[in-house]
């Protein structure tokens, strides 16, 4: 059969394994609305913060624990449900890249959000979360695209 | 690195697509394998079987809730396999001189 194989068969069917792994790695890949959905909810949980009565509070600590824990469940049932991947994929420079995205959107907006206050702004988390919101939602994606090229790297039969 | 060997069994089209999905998941589950492969249930399943009596893959069976649920995953032996006969067609290709650009 190896002496049949012509290289252009050879070349194909190589190119037919990486789309095939392609296909379990994007099914893993967070979706874009979930960045959005989070970001949002950090706004929400700003507004109880910045409101200061405990009503305000606890119907915005509800809302954000509610709606995270629904919009992660959302994003993670049919990746639990088809495959896991395979460990070794992400490796540290995946970890390093997560670690890195969270550091930076979490400094940022507390940064933001105590400077707005020591400037005597009004409503200082709220505004802060709101920016911070947006660095989620449009960061998100690119540290799935990230994530994403670090897995087709260290796939099997990748030029590494 | 990793010793070419061309495997027969591993290159026939339906099972490349299964094994090569496989490769990257720690287990993937029979649906998941048949849509994404673009199998029937009946040609999955007997793939599934060849690629099982040559231990290239173990096949989970349960249940989740009252669902049936069977899932696959590659055994060593199996990765082995697909190691070696992805060093292979990429032995083939490089003496040809062809390159093969990611997409």
């Amino acid at each position: 059969m190896t002496d049949e194989l012509h290289p252009a068969e050879a070349a194909q069917a190589l190119a037919d394994i990486q789309k095939h792994q392609q296909q379990v790695i994007d099914r893993a890949t967070v979706p874009t609305w979930y960045w959005w959905a989070v970001g949002a909810l950090m706004v929400v949980l700003a507004v109880g913060v910045d409101n200061r009565t405990p009503i305000a509070l606890g119907v915005t600590v509800s809302v954000f624990v509610a709606g995270l824990l629904l919009a992660t469940g959302l994003a993670v049932r049919g990746q639990f449900r088809d495959a896991r991947l395979r460990n070794g994929l992400l490796d540290g420079r995946g970890v390093v890249a997560i670690l890195g995205f969270v550091a930076l959107i979490v400094g940022c907006t507390l940064g933001l959000a105590f400077g707005l206050r020591a400037a005597g702004v009004s409503y200082p988390a709220t505004l802060a979360c709101a920016a911070g919101g947006l660095g989620m939602g449009l960061g998100g994606p690119v540290l799935m695209r990230t994530l994403r090229r670090i897995m087709l790297g260290n796939r099997a039969g990748s030029a590494r | 690195m990793t010793a070419a060997r061309f495997d027969d069994l591993i290159h026939a089209p339906t099972r490349l697509a299964i094994v090569s999905l496989l490769a990257a998941a720690e287990w993937a589950d029979f649906k998941f394998i048949r849509d994404s492969a673009s199998l029937s249930d009946s040609a999955l399943s007997k793939q599934l079987a060849t690629l099982e009596q040559a231990h290239y893959i173990e096949i989970r069976r349960g249940f989740v809730g009252k669902r049936p649920r069977t899932s696959a995953r590659l055994t060593p032996a199996g990765r082995a396999a697909f190691e070696q006969h992805l060093a292979a067609l990429q032995e083939m290709v490089a003496r040809s001189g062809a390159t093969i650009l990611p997409r």
